[in-house]
């Protein structure tokens, strides 16, 4: 019982090893392997083809953010809903009863954040 | 299935035990929704009638699952029994006096802008106080804790124009994050050397666990968990939030924190260690003698945090000029005196801790109201806001005066049972050290609680004008004095009814399934 448990951390050690080895492991393999050839281009942040301007410490608009909360606040409702739709049959009523009110208090929320003004971009 | 109704298997509980959450629940949608759609300028105090309401209510059902048979839900996932019941009770209580105190509050300073949201979200951290005491599975019980704590970290910060305020809130849910955090790692110990979550499955698996060479890992899960839970009921090592976080929370919401949520904490408290470690034995290689381990081994533990709580509590509230940070040091100790009868495990454990809940409820529910009563009046929380209260409001100077030395636990006060029964109980357990530094630190207490009563009595204030009590303060304060004095003079009838009512061995009861 007791070497089962500890069997069960060393996979996770192991995996811990590898994950740190292989990224190592592999760079400097190809530190050897390729040539260098340095030029102002390349050390260039990449962004899609367009000329990087400014730095990179910028501030985001915090709507952003509440944007984020409620795309959560829907995302889990899918979660929720799927394992609900699939299990319909052996559930019942019930179920079907208590997702509504599930959805409802999602609808609340939205109620609340469309009354907040969150919905507006100004 | 053909047995099963169209209804599906779920449908086959009785959900109807849960009535006092679901009316709670509905009560907070209710007002969620009506403060959406009400004018900006409408006077929010029908809300905090409507859910005072919800919670007389919601009261009702909770006594009428009182005296009943165990009823376990989803896999004991939710559980009505007697010890769910009476915390319930206390939490409802508490809340009740809470928005009484709040009415008079948000009425006329508009320091705080969004009272509807005020009032809901003191009905969501309700619930999940609820949850707390109701539930005999881990994550349940964390879901309840997390939906009381979050609650709590935002009425915290409710007055948005207050530098303190914010500064407290924000305390508050950097270290309840962290104690979250701690008390989560415990857990995953847990379920990692038992696999489960559920606390009798626990029970029952966690002595093979611990035979089979995992006692450290056991230890420090309890630990981890203890540690955890030791920020909810505010003791060392996880006490001193609460100083800051009472001063800058609004003053109802100090009165909730101190009693409600620390309720809470314990009932999660003794919940999850009594049913999980209760039944776990260990032998003595030497002697061969079998002994339980909470009994033996952890008591010691809980009775040194017990033991530091009073001697810390009681002796920086004697340093503390300001009267909310010295109510929150007052509640580190008597958090202190609360732990002593689960580190000595009497016979009436439960009982001794339900019955010093109570008289703690009343008086601080009462010393808060008369508090923010004086400080609103006053403009500052300082101690000296309090000097010359006999000459402008005597009545109220008399009741804060009974509050007052129930906390301290003198006579004729129901303080003076509750610390009597627990201070027997440690010498029942013959942990006489333990009840020595309860005696001690208790007399340390009178210096700072007869320090307000000098101010009340002896010494002149600014002002001799009489002071207006509003109706529901004077509602509260009644209430609170006549419990705190009928259960100082009749303590036996109330221990009786806890121990015929709200029994204590239900706990130990696995729903079916």
């Amino acid at each position: 019982m007791a070497t089962v448990y500890m069997n069960n951390y060393l996979i996770v050690a192991i995996f811990l090893f590898l994950g740190i080895l292989l990224p190592v492991g592999a760079l400097t393999l190809a530190r050897f392997l390729r040539p260098s050839n340095p030029t102002e281009e390349k050390r260039k942040t990449y962004e899609s083809g367009v000329e990087p301007v400014g730095s990179s410490w910028v501030q985001f608009n915090v709507k952003y953010y509440i944007f984020a909360l409620l795309f959560v606040v829907f995302d889990v409702e899918t979660v929720f809903l799927y394992p609900w739709a699939v299990a319909y049959d052996s559930l019942g009523l019930f179920a079907l009863v208590e997702m509504v009110i599930f959805i409802v208090l999602l609808v609340i929320g939205l109620i609340y954040a469309w009354k907040k003004k969150v919905l507006e971009w100004n | 299935m053909s047995s099963v109704s169209k209804w599906g298997n779920l449908a086959q509980y009785d959900w109807s035990v849960m009535s006092p959450e679901f009316i709670i629940l509905g009560v907070a949608t209710l007002l969620s929704l009506l403060d959406l759609f009400m004018n900006k300028k409408a006077d929010r105090r029908i809300l905090a009638w409507i859910g005072f309401l919800g919670i007389i209510v919601a009261g009702y059902f909770v006594v009428r699952n009182t005296g009943q048979n165990v009823v376990s839900i989803l896999n004991d996932m939710y559980r009505v029994d007697g010890f769910a019941n009476a915390f319930k009770l206390l939490f409802l209580s508490g809340v009740a006096f809470v928005f009484l105190i709040s009415l008079t509050y948000i009425d006329e300073s508009k320091n705080i802008r969004y009272s509807g949201e005020y009032y809901y979200l003191i009905l969501t951290a309700l619930l999940g106080a609820m949850l707390m005491a109701s539930s005999s599975d881990l994550i349940t019980l964390f879901v309840g804790l997390e939906l009381l704590s979050i609650s709590s970290y935002i009425l915290v910060g409710t007055r948005k124009q207050h530098i303190h305020s914010n500064e407290s809130a924000f305390k508050y849910v950097i270290s309840g994050g962290i104690a979250s955090a701690i008390t989560l790692y415990g857990m995953s110990f847990i379920y990692g050397l038992t696999g489960s979550t559920n606390l009798y499955v626990i029970a029952e698996r966690l002595s093979s666990v611990f035979y089979d060479g995992f006692d450290f890992l056991v230890y420090f899960s309890f630990f981890l968990m203890f540690v955890g839970f030791a920020f909810k009921i505010s003791v060392v090592p996880y006490h001193m939030w609460a100083p800051d976080v009472y001063q800058g929370a609004p003053t109802p919401i100090a009165a909730f924190l101190s009693v409600v949520s620390k309720a809470a904490g314990f009932a999660i408290v003794l919940r999850v260690f009594l049913i999980s470690f209760g039944s776990l034995v260990s032998f003595d290689m030497e002697t061969g003698q079998q002994g339980s381990v909470l009994v033996n081994t952890l008591s010691v533990y809980i009775a040194i945090v017990a033991a530091a709580s009073m001697i810390i509590g009681n002796t920086l509230a004697m340093r503390q000029v300001n009267i909310k940070r010295m109510m929150a040091y007052s509640g580190i100790a008597q958090a202190g005196y609360l732990l002593v009868p689960f580190a000595t495990l009497t016979v009436l454990m439960f009982e001794q801790t339900m019955f010093y809940l109570v008289a703690y409820l009343f008086a601080n529910m009462g010393a808060f109201a008369i508090i923010m009563l004086v400080n609103r009046d006053q403009k500052t929380e300082d101690l000296k806001s309090f000097a010359g209260l006999y000459h402008r409001a005597p009545w109220m100077a008399i009741a804060m005066t009974f509050f007052l030395l129930s906390l301290a636990g003198l006579p004729i006060t129901a303080g003076f049972f509750g610390k009597f029964y627990i201070f027997m109980s440690a010498i029942v357990h013959s942990s006489y050290w333990l009840a020595g530094i309860m005696l001690a630190t208790s007399v340390v207490s009178y210096y700072y609680y007869f320090g307000v009563i000098r101010q009340m009595y002896m010494r002149p204030g600014k002002t001799e004008a009489p002071l207006k009590v509003p109706a529901s303060i004077g509602l509260v304060v009644l209430i609170a004095l006549v419990g705190t004095v009928a259960a100082g003079i009749m303590p036996d009838p109330v221990m009786q009814y806890i121990h015929h009512k709200f029994p204590l061995q239900q706990m130990f009861q696995p729903g079916g399934q």
